[in-house]
């Protein structure tokens, strides 16, 4: 179970106060995938940073009794100067994973080969999204947060990183905030629509996605 | 048990950063953790020629490679942790994205790692010390280590509060950069407070770095006592700093913005 309580956050912005996130409560039993739909600039990546505990909340708390992913999607704490293996063996370590068995599931899945061993500074921006990415799906968890990340990489990777994600189905689940409801359609039956700081939950999809083209 | 897990997730996520800290800054060079070595070696012969040229007088009879190690040993202690831990969240942001890593632990692995370079260094001069000279006597090794392990902490509790102000005005940086440039001439590196003309010292003994300076010194030489040094003078600027940095570094935590 993750459970907000009524979270908020506001930002600097211009020397005042923008509030992002507004009184928030959010409950998601264990297993179930959920979709946050946004428009960009709303808080989508706010909340998920909340949800994962990278970011504290302004007011509320949240609770977690499930293992939780750190927020998926941002090209990750790759040290450019350290190769990919040791930026593995790194989450590995701060997650108290066995480094062998992490290292050699982030090898196999980013299929960097030989790259691997190589400083990250001479990947591709492509490789670099495959080695974060493949560094999240070795450590095991029991829920993923994932941050529009579908979108990195070549098609065929993209693929690959669903199918990961919808395959471990049965013992993790998976939060996803997008901007595009197709991409939440390939995850979830449920959808929150954040806007304005609020946040409303629909069981139906297509009811969220009148809601959000409404809002337009 | 919830602190127990707590002070277990921190000891792994230290242990990793200092194995990550290690591997970037030593690791990418062929020269590795000599390169630690070089910076004191530099400073160490220059001031023996230079010593030698202006024939310096160095009472308690200390030698010159002894004096200029216990000066600047402490004052690099200082110097080199306060900025290694200053700039801890600029240099490894992307790291707090990790839910489990915050920024007192990018600091603490990197006091760490400073600390114990700097100690391995001074160990080692002392060593090469002891073969060329025959001297190998340590007059009290408490004192000492005490006046070492003191300079560092000093470092890490200013670098601490410096680092949290850091994320909250942007220029902290260098201007600390700018008032510590003086440091250098201030600390006793060059001289001993025992020498100063009394007016002098009772300016010069306001910073806390010179008293580091001493006790190592004293604690070195049988022959030298540092007759102004007060541990615990030191201890009430580390305590101060560090309950400065400790709350500014809970305030970091909520006014950062990672993305």
């Amino acid at each position: 179970m993750i459970s907000l309580q009524h979270v908020s956050k506001a930002y600097p912005l211009h020397h005042r106060m923008r509030t992002v996130l507004d009184d928030i409560s959010l409950d998601i039993p264990p297993r179930e995938n959920i979709g946050i739909l946004g428009r960009n600039g709303q808080g989508k990546s706010t909340l998920l940073r909340i949800i994962a505990g990278t970011e504290q909340p302004d007011s509320g708390s949240v609770t977690r009794s499930v293992r939780v992913s750190w927020p998926i999607g941002f090209s990750g704490g790759a040290n450019p100067v350290l190769t990919g293996e040791e930026n593995a063996r790194f989450v590995s370590r701060i997650y108290g994973c066995d480094v062998q068995a992490v290292t050699a599931r982030v090898l196999e899945f980013s299929e960097l080969g030989e790259y691997f061993y190589a400083p990250v500074r001479t990947y591709s921006s492509g490789m670099k999204a495959r080695l974060a990415f493949a560094m999240s799906m070795a450590i095991e968890f029991d829920t993923y947060l994932i941050d529009e990340v579908i979108a990195v990489g070549d098609q065929p990777f993209q693929e690959k990183c669903r199918e990961a994600l919808m395959g471990q189905n049965d013992r993790s689940s998976v939060i996803i905030v997008s901007h595009n409801l197709g991409t939440i359609r390939k995850f979830s039956e449920k959808c929150a629509v954040l806007l304005k700081g609020r946040l409303q939950m629909f069981d139906d999809l297509d009811e969220a996605a009148h809601v959000y083209k409404q809002a337009q | 048990m919830r602190l127990a897990d707590a002070l277990h997730t921190q000891y792994q996520v230290i242990h990793a950063l200092v194995i990550r800290e290690t591997r970037t800054r030593y690791g990418a060079s062929s020269l590795g953790y000599l390169w630690a070595l070089l910076e004191p070696l530099f400073w160490v012969a220059t001031f023996y020629g230079i010593f030698a040229y202006a024939h310096r007088h160095l009472p308690g009879g200390m030698d010159v490679a002894g004096f200029i190690t216990t000066g600047i040993i402490p004052y690099m202690l200082f110097r080199s942790v306060l900025t290694q831990t200053m700039l801890a969240i600029n240099t490894n942001k992307p790291l707090l994205f990790y839910p489990q890593v915050k920024p007192i632990d990018l600091a603490i692995a990197r006091i760490l790692l400073e600390t114990f370079t700097l100690l391995s260094v001074f160990g080692l001069i002392l060593a090469g010390r002891g073969l060329v000279l025959g001297v190998w006597s340590i007059d009290n090794v408490l004192l000492l280590l005490g006046g070492l392990l003191l300079s560092g902490l000093l470092g890490a509790s200013v670098g601490l509060a410096m680092m949290g102000l850091g994320v909250i005005f942007n220029g902290t940086q260098r201007w600390v950069n700018i008032v510590l440039r003086p440091m250098f001439f201030l600390s006793g590196i060059f001289f001993t407070a025992n020498e100063l003309p009394a007016t002098m010292r009772e300016y010069l003994l306001w910073n806390p770095v010179l008293h580091g300076v001493e006790l190592a010194r004293d604690g070195l030489f049988q022959g030298y006592i540092a007759h102004y040094a007060d541990a615990g003078y030191i201890v009430a600027w580390i305590i101060g700093f560090t309950y400065l940095g400790l709350l500014l570094e809970r305030l970091s935590r909520r006014r950062m913005r990672l993305a």
